[in-house]
């Protein structure tokens, strides 16, 4: 139990040893409990606080979408698409890029929280709820994609499969469809993921609140009280979705790599397409995380309790492991175009290597596989918070650059010489990926304080498993299964 | 017989003293029907010696899936044929493509029914005692129990040599 | 709708044929199609930057070395293709194919705009309607009645006329006789001043299409992709690919 830490100080150890299991204790969330009302009284606090900063960044941030994300996009509407900078033969440019960075994004929650989970990887748990919430919100950008480079956004609605009297339904056989149907099923998953954990601390926060808040986390917690039966319910439905939500979240990726790869353009129809995009998916997913439990830990209040260089030291690991996952599928797809390519497939690699816009893809190879494999091997540079933010910022920017050259700059070089073009992305498009951008951060800035950002109860699950064995002549940290 | 709501706490560390406290009112003639348990914290029933909770959650999700698998088998092989469209050579409902609409539609039925499932199952009534303390989100164990009233007494000084803290029957709330 | 259509006891399969030896890359078919379906006109900037909208457009490369520089042309357009990638993609059926003439039809009223088809053609014959283009008087009093005029945010291409063989078939179901080869001749065919586009109907073997399309200087543009277009190109003129 929890309990058996404490004996240690004071007790009539010998000082090495008590040196070590005090170190233990900072080094890992897991063996350093604090009473649970003190947890929850850090959590509410961290929730609660709000600084003029906050406020600040709050109504920037609101102006920012206002304008840079519907101002543009309503203008874009009026003119036509023409402002975009889209042209014969590159028909999708940063709308569809960015798109599928969001949805790239967006894999982070389910692996933190359903992979990681399903590994019981116990250095999960303070931050399943931050990752949970980035799955939800850059499914929430990313979703507004195949609205924004739509021609006609008004009759977006013939996407979806209503009866009508003319008996006209979407065409299963199409790509986007399925597009649709994989984005409104993860979205709709994630967000009751998100939801199902998220009810016991509902429970928590209505029982120290008052007010407006008292009233929304009542109602969100729905008459939780703790019986046996509840939790019963809770874990039973929290393990169907942890396994059933991984091959949704697999499938969701492939989906929208399928956009490219059922398709003929020279350079797309490769069958790699689906896991490559998929660890490239979870690469960047995962970096996004260490990015934003960086910022977490920097400006909300309490959370370097719960948020130690133990996780970013895990995290950095996995980043590693997924950047070289991520060279593998790249270097696959590379010299097998490389080497028995035809034509048009061998020129456009060559494109992508010497041509006017070779700066995107040496920008993609630095940023995924150069800059993790020099720096995160080291385990002073991976528990060095500020260095872990910059390593996966970049890392991110390395993966827009994959998305951006795998889109416009294909389609820009096909077959027919007289038909090539070069894509110049405007003001607009750029605008729009900002304001989504900046969507994103005002969602999660207020989600982090309307909803307690962690999971406390799993915390402290894992605390009560967790207590120092002596086996030998030292103290090892075991893991109880209390499942 | 005139029975009481009584709600003992134990705090979450003194696990074993709840368990024992649960043997000592079946002891006293209790059955597990009239105790209900609420933990801030997920124990097993067998941690604290009662029986299993029942949960449909599991065949909900199963009659999910299989609603989301026929809604997806009508989108794919019913639907085209209301107003055939022919397109690019591919025959009017290729099984590959109906392959990928399956399974996502079955998946969403799976994982939206898991949800409506355990949100049914949590607004229907439950049965044992009902009350609820917020202390038990700061961490502690609460044991409900309907005792009966000329025993009561006595119940409840056993109950404090084990380490309880007795709540006052006004302060037993509603969540 | 069916039975506005004449009986035919033939099918019908529409395609071309173009003689690259003869073609002089005059631009009159492009220009004869623009008017013929209501194309707009972009305007210089929107050219340079391949937004032009021309469903035919001549395919012009240079050969050799300064001062012996000679071009080939290659009227490229929408090839109907009858396994056409472009059809599968759209995501609301606004592209298909069509089941009495066979060739690729889009629908303007049904397109959302999602590009994808445009994206999967590898002929790249596909254009969009990236404004509301005006086009200035006294030219939008010489429109075609017989074809839509198109907004912002729909995609277009070559219909092969389809105005005008609806119209040929209509005309040889009023006299009470089968559609003749050369009674329906797109614009293009119509411009070309040294007759080097032929249409007709490729299921009659008799017709100069069909009889042109099985010469040997025949050859279709990546054919080997599967698409199976239906517009034939004779070598020639210094396109001799295949």
């Amino acid at each position: 139990m929890a309990a058996d830490v404490k004996p240690f100080v004071g007790s009539k150890a010998k000082p090495h040893q008590e040196s070590e299991a005090e170190e233990l204790r900072k080094e890992h969330l897991m063996l350093d409990p604090m009473p649970r009302d003190e947890m929850n009284q850090m959590v509410m606090e961290a929730m609660t606080t709000t600084t003029p900063k906050f406020w600040a960044w709050v109504i920037g941030l609101a102006l920012a979408v206002a304008v840079l994300l519907f101002g543009t996009w309503g203008y874009m509407i009026a003119s036509g698409m023409g402002v975009a900078g889209i042209r014969r033969p590159v028909f999708w440019g940063i709308f569809i890029v960015t798109f599928v960075f969001w949805i790239g994004i967006s894999h982070a929650g389910t692996f933190v929280s359903a992979i990681l989970r399903v590994f019981k990887a116990e250095f999960r748990r303070p931050f399943t709820r931050a990752a949970e919430l980035m799955t939800t919100f850059g499914l929430a950008a990313g979703a507004l994609y195949p609205l924004i480079h739509l021609g006609r956004v008004w009759v977006f609605y013939w996407m979806i499969p209503y009866p009508n009297a003319r008996w006209l339904w979407p065409n299963f056989r199409s790509a986007l469809v399925w597009d649709f149907l994989a984005i409104t099923t993860y979205l709709l998953s994630s967000t009751i993921y998100l939801f199902l954990p998220l009810i016991p601390d509902m429970a928590m926060a209505r029982d120290r609140s008052t007010g407006w808040r008292h009233i929304l986390y009542k109602t969100l917690s729905l008459g939780w009280r703790g019986t046996e039966a509840e939790w019963f319910r809770l874990r039973k439905a929290i393990s169907i979705f942890a396994i059933a939500i991984i091959p949704v979240m697999f499938s969701v990726h492939t989906i929208v790599s399928w956009d490219f790869a059922v398709s003929m353009v020279a350079g797309w129809q490769s069958t790699i397409f689906g896991p490559y995009f998929i660890i490239g998916a979870i690469l960047s997913g995962v970096s996004a995380v260490v990015t934003i439990l960086y910022i977490l830990r920097s400006t909300m209040k309490h959370m370097d309790y719960f948020i130690r260089k133990e996780h970013f030291d895990a995290l950095g690991k996995l980043i590693l492991i997924f950047s070289m996952a991520w060279a593998y599928f790249f270097f696959n797809e590379y010299i097998l175009a490389w080497y028995g390519g035809d034509a048009a497939l061998k020129q456009i690699i060559t494109l992508h290597a010497v041509g006017p816009s070779a700066w995107v893809w040496y920008t993609m190879l630095i940023c995924n596989v150069a800059i993790p494999w020099l720096f995160l091997w080291s385990k002073k540079v991976r528990r060095t918070p500020w260095l872990m933010f910059i390593i996966t910022l970049l890392v991110n920017v390395g993966m827009y650059a994959e998305r951006y050259t795998i889109i416009p700059l294909t389609l820009g070089h096909q077959r027919s010489p007289f038909d090539w073009g070069i894509y110049n992305p405007t003001i607009v498009e750029v605008s729009i990926a900002l304001g989504t951008l900046c969507l994103f951060i005002l969602l999660y800035l207020l989600a982090s304080r309307i909803i307690p950002l962690v999971p406390v109860w799993e915390v402290q699950e894992g605390q009560m498993s967790h207590t120092l064995r002596k086996i030998g002549k030292t103290e090892i940290p075991s893991v109880t299964d209390l499942e | 017989m005139e029975t009481n709501v009584r709600m003992i706490l134990f705090k979450e560390d003194q696990v074993d003293q709840a368990s024992n406290a649960i043997e000592t009112l079946h002891h006293h003639g209790i059955s597990d029907k009239d105790i209900s348990v609420i933990s801030g914290v997920p124990f097993s029933e067998k941690i604290l010696g009662r029986p299993m909770s029942w949960t449909r959650v599991p065949q909900i999700a199963i009659a999910g899936a299989f609603f989301g698998f026929v809604i997806a088998s009508i989108l794919n092989f019913f639907v085209p044929h209301l107003y055939k469209l022919s397109v690019g050579g591919m025959p009017l409902t290729p099984i590959p493509t109906s392959i990928v609409v399956t399974f996502e539609l079955t998946m969403l039925g799976l994982l939206i029914s898991t949800f409506l499932g355990v949100f049914i199952e949590m607004l229907s009534p439950s049965f044992g005692p009902k009350g609820y303390h917020p202390k038990i989100s700061d961490g502690y164990i609460g044991i409900l129990f309907e005792c009966p009233s000329n025993t009561d007494e006595e119940t409840c000084f056993e109950l404090q040599d084990l380490g309880a803290e007795i709540v006052d029957v006004e302060e037993v709330k509603q969540p | 709708m069916t039975d506005l259509l004449a009986k035919q006891k033939q099918d019908e399969k529409w395609g071309m044929v173009i003689d690259l030896d003869i073609c002089s890359g005059c631009q009159a078919c492009v220009t004869a199609c623009s008017m013929e379906n209501n194309i707009p006109f972009v305007g210089e900037d929107e050219m340079a930057y391949g937004r032009g909208m021309q469903w035919m457009r001549i395919r012009r490369y240079w050969d050799g070395e300064y001062p012996e520089v000679t071009p080939s042309h290659q009227p490229m357009l929408c090839q109907q293709c009858g396994s056409a990638p472009c059809e599968p993609v759209c995501p609301v059926f606004a592209t298909l194919h069509s089941e009495v003439e066979k060739i690729n039809l889009q629908v303007y009223n049904r397109c959302i705009g999602t590009r994808y088809c445009a994206n999967n053609c590898p002929f790249h014959a596909r254009t969009f309607n990236w404004f509301d283009y005006e086009i200035p008087a006294p030219m939008n009093s010489y429109l075609n009645p017989d074809v839509t005029v198109r907004r912002r945010g729909v995609m277009e291409k070559c219909t092969f006329c389809v105005q005008r063989i609806v119209k040929g078939r209509q005309g040889a179901s009023a006299e009470g006789r089968e559609l003749a080869d050369g009674d329906v001749t797109p614009a293009c065919a119509q411009a070309c001043p040294t007759d080097a586009i032929t249409f007709g109907n490729l299921s009659d073997p008799e017709s100069r299409v069909s009889k042109m399309a099985r010469g040997d200087r025949a050859y279709k543009e990546l054919v080997n992709l599967g698409t199976e277009p239906r517009v034939t190109y004779l070598k020639g003129g210094k396109s001799y690919g295949g």
